[in-house]
């Protein structure tokens, strides 16, 4: 379902050159990948390029065997909207708006009606936990709350993979567990595929895959 | 919608800089919209002045009389003006023609002689349409003018109204003995022994120094003029014709010029060219402020908002849906201003006009006048899509910035 052929993309940082180099990774759906290794091993440049935020400078990304990561911007925000789903470290909830505007907004910007695009994320929330938190504001929601709202938003336009870049990070152990649980059910459940950037035990040992890098590279595989 | 909506939310959530910025765009509606109804005043009263004071809305002119100065009076004139006067009283959109004499000479109290610029008019019907008497009233608070009055509409009374000016200087008052004198249409020096029967203040000083007024009989008598007149104005039954009433009258009338009061009235014409260029400097400066602080908020936004803005780029928002939601922004915030600005505007107007304070006399007349700042809603609705458009420009470019943001440089921002 995800490719990503002999994927190099390099930067500098601090006077050196930093990044991936030569990767290649697959991952079929309902598989929860993980992308293992320590910081600054390249697991979130790895992502980005795999949720086309980002462009290879050599190498190619393919979502269904189709080839995507030299389309032009606009396709590839279109791509975003429509088969991939986000999931980040700090959650990043739009602040204005409820649990459940915040679920709805990719369904509303897909172009969906209103009616149809609040059905659909109340599913959402209700398969996370947090139906009777939708109408409070991520301010109002403890973390692993924010977290659980992030993947119904990710899930909620039914994408083909979803991207997490350290989901647990920002969570104490009592919450990262069941949240890395929940995404392994829905894999399982919905045959979404999701690929995890992470270096924590709990979220590897829940792993259908496992990627490791380190210093850009692949050094372990499945 | 949703972009609507997002944009809305995104105002609230900081409600001071929101509200610091509206103050911002209700100042300056406020500030167009009363500058706009103070200028609708001063132009009304300046056309009334212009009308009333003896142009009417029409003027009809022998042809060439505005080319080339008179050597002597009524050398350029409508030779037989009383005939075309009667038959222009008989056109259904003419509620009266005043036909007048424009003459000049040298005014005698036998020790002292002035020059002088006189005007002949109707004395029946002038006092109906022209506001003669207006300043008449005045000019019988002048020193001399107790018991000024209007000319008697007897033919063979021989009398004047003179401007305080022109009577100061020839310590004449009501009641004095003058000496007219003038040379006929053929040139021959004439003339005719009149008596003061009023003092008039133009509101110009220069004109209170010169003109005087006679009737038409006095003047015919003193320059040979038989039924040659300079000059008929036409007051219209309907002026908002008076452009189309000027081309179809002078269709009728050939030989003859036939011009607006407009164009005929040049301190008018100066004064609304004068107020214009202060009112669009004003606006200009105006809406400057109005682009730095909105465009200041926007930018603000923006920079608060990095990250937040990466993360919807990454979730499919398209860098022109951001430049959109910014348009939103700025559209909410000249909506609501523009609003604000009206009510503010409607309050304060009403406020101002219930004062009724007098402003001091413009510069070159004499009177003062009471402050009536005028509704005009062209005004308000120039200054609301004037405001709109600003803000939209100014928020144009925050909006641009947020969509050339890289998307993973944006989530990295903190």
């Amino acid at each position: 379902m995800l490719e990503l052929r002999d994927i190099t993309r390099a930067y500098e940082l601090g006077g050196e050159r930093a990044g991936v180099f030569g990767v290649s990774i697959e991952v079929p759906r309902g598989c929860l990948a993980v992308i293992a290794g320590p910081s600054g091993s390249g697991k979130t440049t790895l992502l980005q390029v795999a949720g086309l935020l980002d462009s290879p400078d050599e190498g190619e990304v393919r979502l269904d065997g189709e080839p995507v990561s030299r389309l032009p911007e606009k396709a590839r925000c279109d791509l975003r909207l429509r088969r991939l789903g986000f999931v980040f470290q700090a959650f990043n909830l739009v602040p204005v708006l409820s649990a459940l505007e915040n679920v709805m907004l990719p369904l509303q910007l897909q172009g969906l009606a209103e009616p149809e695009a609040r059905k659909r994320a109340e599913a959402a929330l209700d398969r996370v936990g947090l139906a009777d938190r939708r109408h409070h504001r991520p301010g109002q929601l403890i973390g692993g709350q924010q977290q659980r709202v992030a993947i119904a938003r990710a899930l909620a336009p039914e994408p083909l993979l979803v991207l997490a870049d350290e989901p647990t990070a920002s969570l104490d152990h009592a919450h990262g567990g069941p949240l890395m649980d929940l995404m392994a059910d829905l894999a399982r459940e919905r045959g979404t595929a999701f690929l995890v950037a992470s270096h924590d035990p709990a979220v590897i040992a829940r792993a259908h895959r496992v990627f490791r890098l380190a210093d850009g590279r692949l050094v372990e595989a499945p | 919608m949703i972009l609507a909506r997002l944009a809305l939310r995104n105002l609230l959530r900081q409600r001071r800089r929101t509200a610091l910025t509206l103050m911002v765009v209700v100042a300056g509606f406020l500030a167009l919209s009363l500058a706009g109804g103070f200028m609708a005043q001063t132009f009304q009263g300046l056309s009334d002045a212009a009308i009333r004071g003896g142009l009417g809305h029409l003027q009809v002119l022998p042809a060439g009389n505005l080319d080339g100065d008179e050597a002597q009076s009524l050398e350029h004139a409508l030779p037989d003006g009383e005939a075309l006067a009667a038959r222009l009283r008989q056109d259904p959109a003419v509620a009266e023609v005043l036909p007048r004499i424009q003459f000049m000479g040298l005014l005698s109290s036998g020790p002292r002689s002035v020059a002088f610029l006189g005007t002949a008019v109707d004395p029946v019907r002038e006092p109906r349409f022209m506001a003669s008497l207006d300043t008449l009233k005045d000019g019988a608070k002048a020193p001399g003018g107790a018991g000024s009055h209007w000319l008697s509409a007897d033919p063979a009374a021989r009398e004047v109204i003179l401007g305080t000016g022109l009577a100061r200087g020839l310590g004449a008052s009501v009641g004095s003995s003058l000496t007219l004198m003038s040379t006929t249409k053929d040139g021959a020096l004439n003339a005719l022994d009149v008596e003061v029967v009023g003092l008039q203040d133009l509101g110009l000083k220069e004109l209170n120094d010169r003109v005087l007024t006679v009737s038409l009989a006095t003047a015919a008598q003193l320059l040979d003029a038989g039924p040659a007149r300079s000059r008929l104005s036409i007051v219209l039954r309907h002026p908002a014709d008076t452009a189309r009433e000027q081309l179809r009258l002078q269709a009728l009338l050939p030989g003859t010029t036939v011009k607006p009061w407009f164009e005929l009235a040049s301190f008018y014409r100066q004064v609304k060219l004068l107020y214009t260029a202060i009112f669009g400097f004003m606006g200009l400066v105006l809406f400057l402020v109005v682009l730095l602080a909105t465009a200041n908020t926007l930018l603000m936004s923006v920079m608060e908002r990095i990250r937040e803005f990466g993360v919807l780029r990454a979730m499919g928002l398209q860098a022109g849906q951001l430049l959109s939601l910014l348009q939103w922004e700025g559209a909410f915030l000249g909506l609501l201003g523009s609003a604000l600005g009206l009510v503010a505007t409607l309050l304060l107007r009403a406020g101002l006009n219930a004062l009724h304070l007098q402003m001091p006399a413009p510069p070159g007349t004499s009177h003062g006048y009471e402050l009536d700042i005028h509704f005009v809603p062209l005004v308000y609705l120039a200054a609301a899509l004037g405001l709109q458009a600003t803000i939209q420009i100014s928020a144009f470019f925050p909006g641009l910035k947020a969509a050339r943001l890289r998307i993973v440089e944006a989530l990295r921002h903190v």
